[in-house]
């Protein structure tokens, strides 16, 4: 537990003092608030249209603005963890500063769950940037928190497996751009294994395959409902791409 | 634990890379307190016998035990008590000296209050009071290097293991490097790499000499240079050298070689004769009337002994080039 916490110190406060996190912040900020500014003319457009034709119902802030915005980060996530998890394993052996970790009294699985957390907190607190956006409209309105709030939960599960699925591709190689790429292919991987349940002749497979659809369990946490089973997925994607870190962390010391 | 223990036990380490074989069988014990030079080429597998022992590579076969434990068996137990440098100091470009400390002497488990005295101490002993607050990356590479010398101390270990400590620091640090080695003589106990020969000379009790993945010597320094004491180097200066002075130099009982030299000779003398067979290379020169001017025994040195250990072991590999 200790190793754990060491090691995660030690990353996160290198990741908050350094330009990196600060220039992925930036950028990312940059686009989410230009697809946000978008999202919120539309809006303005649809409430003026729903009010004219006198209709109750006007559009929903949730779907028209936060949505798109919610999918946005995900999007941006993607690339933005791929490319902060190099710092997890590949910049050490790059560094030449993993024999430092496997010669020190901490096991290969606090070694590789301190990474985690770091990784993790490093990446949420972009979400937490992203939630900004939201929070300034309740300056000036009232919105229903619901949706928004299983939205970023979703949000958080799936930016986790992203960093688990990123620290999985950097401890493979000691090559930055290697690193990214296949934390990029990897990651983008996830999101189409669901597709192969329409390629899939088999009931059965295709069934396997629509529960491993991250896509439709995103959507329903943007939709507002916390199912179980997503939950449990999520978890799951991060637990196995821990699990295989923390193999090849092990296998350096017998290789 | 009142006698002296073996506090650390090699015995039969084996490592192949595929279908080369970087140690064949490598074992020693190393007592308490005391300061092993492990010596050897470029290659003979210095290193990876260290890494073997300090838990970060996996032998193919044999055990290594240090302080009783047995380092695959009980690795945190082990790495609790070893202090390691490897070969390139394993330090963060983007952290300050201090912090850098800290955060190794926390990994090492050194108890939250005892951290900042411990990188006081390493800090001291490495002399890196003046850069304490500076960005390694900025550092020069003697600077980094001591860094990873403090690294290897900051958790006040039993054990200290040192690839090449010495590397990349200029002569001023080099003498404050070996002087801190022989301070820490006593209180830790060291295993420490290198291919400088004055290096072990100066800092180590029990040389170890490592070639091509097997141990070719181990004993003390003054046991090596015995060892050696069958073989005798003359150098002679001489007025007059011609191929008489020559022939008679080699007629000395003993004399297995006469090289000619820049105004004399080198003769080396095998065998028991000793001191009486420089009385007779001298009596030699002198009647064959070479007008000797210097006659001097050349003292045998560790990089004779390196030297001749390191090569008869590679005449012995089958079809190399001798």
């Amino acid at each position: 537990m200790r190793g754990i916490l060491v090691i995660a110190g030690k990353d996160l406060r290198n990741l908050f003092m350094s330009p990196l996190f600060y220039g992925i912040a930036g950028l990312c900020a940059l686009a989410w608030t230009l697809v946000y500014f978008l999202g919120l003319e539309d809006f303005a457009r649809a409430s003026a249209m729903s009010a004219m034709q006198g209709g109750q119902e006007g559009a929903s802030i949730h779907f028209v603005v936060f949505a798109r915005h919610i999918s946005l980060v995900n999007l941006v996530m993607i690339f933005a963890v791929s490319a902060m998890s190099i710092r997890l394993f590949t910049e050490e052996k790059r560094g030449q500063t993993m024999p430092l970790l496997l010669t020190s009294p901490v096991t290969s699985t606090e070694i590789t769950l301190g990474k985690f957390l770091a990784g993790l907190v490093g990446a949420w607190a972009l979400v937490g940037v992203s939630f900004l956006y939201p929070l300034s409209i309740r300056v000036f309105a009232e919105f229903d928190w619901g949706p928004l709030i299983a939205s970023y939960i979703g949000l958080l599960l799936i930016t986790g497996c992203y960093v688990a699925i990123g620290m999985f591709a950097s401890c493979l190689t000691e090559s930055s751009v290697l690193s990214v790429v296949m934390s990029l292919i990897f990651n983008v991987l996830l999101w189409f294994i669901g597709a192969m349940s329409d390629a899939s002749q088999e009931p059965t497979m295709a069934k396997v395959f629509e529960h491993l659809n991250v896509g439709s369990h995103f959507v329903g946490f943007i939709k507002g409902g916390i199912s179980m089973a997503s939950v449990i997925f999520f978890l799951s994607v991060m637990g196995l791409m821990a699990f295989l870190t923390q193999r090849v962390v092990e296998s350096n010391r017998w290789r | 634990m009142a006698t002296p223990v073996d506090m650390i036990e090699v015995s039969g380490l084996t490592k192949s890379y595929g279908p080369i074989h970087a140690l064949h069988g490598i074992s020693f014990r190393v007592k308490k307190g005391e300061v092993v030079g492990f010596l050897g080429p470029n290659g003979a597998g210095k290193s990876t016998t260290m890494k073997i022992i300090t838990g970060s590579m996996a032998p193919s076969g044999g055990t290594a035990k240090v302080a009783g434990f047995d380092v695959f068996e009980d690795p945190v137990e082990v790495k609790k008590r070893i202090g390691y440098l490897p070969e390139n100091p394993p330090v963060y470009g983007d952290m300050n000296v201090e912090s850098y400390l800290a955060f190794v002497a926390k990994l090492k488990g050194v108890s939250g209050e005892r951290v900042r005295s411990q990188v006081e101490k390493a800090i001291e002993k490495t002399d890196l009071g003046s850069v304490r607050r500076r960005l390694i990356q900025n550092l020069s590479k003697g600077y980094r290097q001591r860094v990873g010398i403090a690294q290897a101390l900051v958790s006040d270990p039993e054990v200290l293991i040192l690839d090449e400590p010495t590397s990349g620091l200029d002569p001023r640090q080099v003498a404050e490097v070996r002087s801190l080695i022989r301070e820490l003589r006593g209180e830790h106990t060291i295993i420490l790499s290198t291919h400088i020969l004055p290096e072990v000379q100066a800092m180590c009790e029990r040389i170890i000499i490592v070639n091509r993945g097997r141990i070719v010597a181990e004993d003390s320094l003054d046991g090596l240079t015995n060892r050696m004491a069958g073989s005798l180097e003359v150098k002679l200066k001489v007025a007059r050298p011609s191929a008489a002075v020559e022939t008679a130099l080699r007629a000395v009982a003993g004399v297995a070689t006469v090289l000619k030299t820049d105004g004399g000779y080198s003769v080396n003398i095998q065998g028991t004769g000793g001191e009486a067979a420089i009385e007779q290379v001298a009596e030699a020169a002198v009647g064959a009337r070479a007008g000797l001017l210097e006659l001097r025994k050349e003292a045998v040195d560790l990089e004779d002994i390196f030297l001749k250990l390191t090569t008869s072991e590679e005449n012995q590999v089958p079809g190399g080039v001798a």
